[in-house]
């Protein structure tokens, strides 16, 4: 296999253009999503060529103590987004989401790592970061949408919860139900992804592994694998918040605080 | 079976009622009655822990409701809320709710015995397959009634059990309910109505407010 065509800087601008297209929809139709894509697109840019120049020291220096540290950010920046996207207070999510997200992304990662790949530095730059930005990423989507069901539906249908309660449901058998729907909505989505794998689109990981020039036979190794573990560390993650988080969310007797913000 | 003594329950600035006492034993059915917002459905949502008293207790079987006896109380309690919408899109699943929890396995739902109460109730069988949104409001009352009831548990709560039913409809209601202290040994009943016919037969009124 060859090596990556780099892509010039006149090239990226050229292909930035494309956004055009979508805008003009955007403008037309009167979506008010203009605003939103110009600033988004901008925020990219400047965003990946930030964390551009930052990995590339971290690859340089090599370091597992940075690259823990780099992971800890990662976590602070998921909560942060998943809290403001959410509107759930800070003191009931906050410390929940953080443990969920470490301690998810440590395990599956590092399972991943030294298990699955037998690295001899499963803390080494070159596979810790991309594992574990990719199980940051995908925890943080599948959380904010189970958070978001499960505490819209449990403030919403509070009478189901209370009539379950009153009838001598224990606590998590009163909160059952809206985790059962918070999970069909949180993965569903990567569960249907995962049958049509291949057919219907061919993955971020493998295309990425693919122009980097490994095998099409490692690619869809890796690809599995990432499905896989991406899955697996997001119903960790949310299984750990949701199990610190309700017990906040309840006062002594089980009743629903407050959980939203003013 | 339910001991309430000196219950003050209060809102804010705002006192629903102070220095409640109320006694209801097995064998027993009472209904509290009194002018809307006076703290009836409070009084019963207390019971279960719902509501955070300023001052008194209430105790079921002997043990006072505390946040560590809270889950105690509740298993030997079954509960019909006033206006209950729930998220189900069929009869037989809001049926199966209660069933479905550790405390009532025991119990074991029955669909005999659920249909000897929707008989009782002037229910039609056919109901069980239907939509809820296909059912009236008064139909979707008895058949929670006939739920609770099947719970087997010692101590009933009924919010406005009849404040959707045509006289008629209500009488069969009341005989119902005149039997169920009768029934698991002895059970005590407390139940909340503005309906007069109703309350006439009920062992006991407690005017509240």
């Amino acid at each position: 296999m060859g090596t990556t065509i780099d892509i010039s800087y006149w090239g990226l601008g050229i292909g930035m253009l494309l956004l055009l297209v979508p805008i003009c929809f955007f403008h037309r139709f009167k979506t008010g999503l203009v605003k939103a894509t110009v600033v988004g697109a901008v925020r990219m840019v400047v965003q990946l060529f930030l964390i551009g120049i930052y990995l590339k020291y971290l690859f340089l220096w090599d370091n597992p103590w940075i690259n823990f540290l780099w992971v800890f950010i990662m976590v602070y920046v998921a909560t942060e987004t998943a809290l403001s996207r959410t509107r759930l207070k800070r003191s009931i999510l906050m410390l929940p989401l953080i443990v969920g997200f470490l301690a998810s992304a440590i395990l599956v990662g590092l399972y991943f790592l030294g298990v699955v790949l037998q690295l001899d530095n499963i803390f080494g730059a070159q596979y810790m970061i991309p594992i574990f930005g990719i199980l940051m990423g995908n925890m943080l989507s599948s959380n904010v949408i189970a958070l978001n069901t499960f505490y819209t539906n449990l403030m919403r249908d509070r009478q189901l919860y209370y009539y379950l309660l009153g009838n001598g449901a224990s606590r998590f058998e009163a909160i059952a139900p809206f985790v059962r729907e918070a999970i069909i909505k949180a993965f569903s989505p990567a569960i249907a992804n995962m049958a049509v794998m291949g057919l219907v689109a061919l993955p971020g990981t493998m295309i990425g592994q693919i122009l980097g020039g490994s095998s099409p036979n490692v690619a869809i190794k890796y690809q599995m694998m990432i499905i896989v573990i991406t899955v697996a560390a997001s119903i960790l993650s949310l299984m750990i918040t949701l199990w610190l988080g309700t017990r906040k969310t309840f006062d002594a007797y089980g009743c629903i605080r407050q959980v939203f913000k003013e | 079976m339910l001991r309430i003594e000196n219950l003050s329950i209060r809102f804010g600035q705002t006192t629903l009622f102070t220095d409640m006492n109320l006694h209801v034993k097995r064998g027993e059915v009472v209904c509290l009655t009194g002018s809307s917002g006076c703290g009836k459905t409070t009084l019963l949502k207390a019971v279960m822990g719902f509501a955070t008293p300023c001052q008194g207790s209430i105790s079921v079987d002997g043990f006072q409701l505390t946040p560590h006896t809270a889950t105690f109380i509740r298993h030997r309690v079954a509960w019909m809320p006033q206006g209950l919408s729930l998220p189900c899109e069929w009869v037989r699943e809001m049926v199966g709710l209660p069933f479905d929890l550790r405390v009532n396995r025991g119990a074991g739902f029955s669909e005999e015995t659920l249909l000897q109460h929707f008989d009782a109730l002037g229910l039609d069988k056919g109901l069980l397959d239907k939509r809820l949104h296909e059912i009236s409001g008064g139909q979707r009352q008895r058949i929670l009634l006939a739920i609770t009831a099947m719970q087997e548990k010692p101590l009933i709560l009924l919010d406005e059990p009849t404040s959707a039913l045509d006289p008629a409809s209500t009488q069969k209601v009341l005989q119902f309910i005149q039997r169920l202290p009768f029934s698991n040994g002895g059970r005590a009943i407390l139940t909340v109505s503005h309906d007069t016919a109703f309350m006439e037969g009920c062992d006991r009124r407690v005017v509240m407010g």
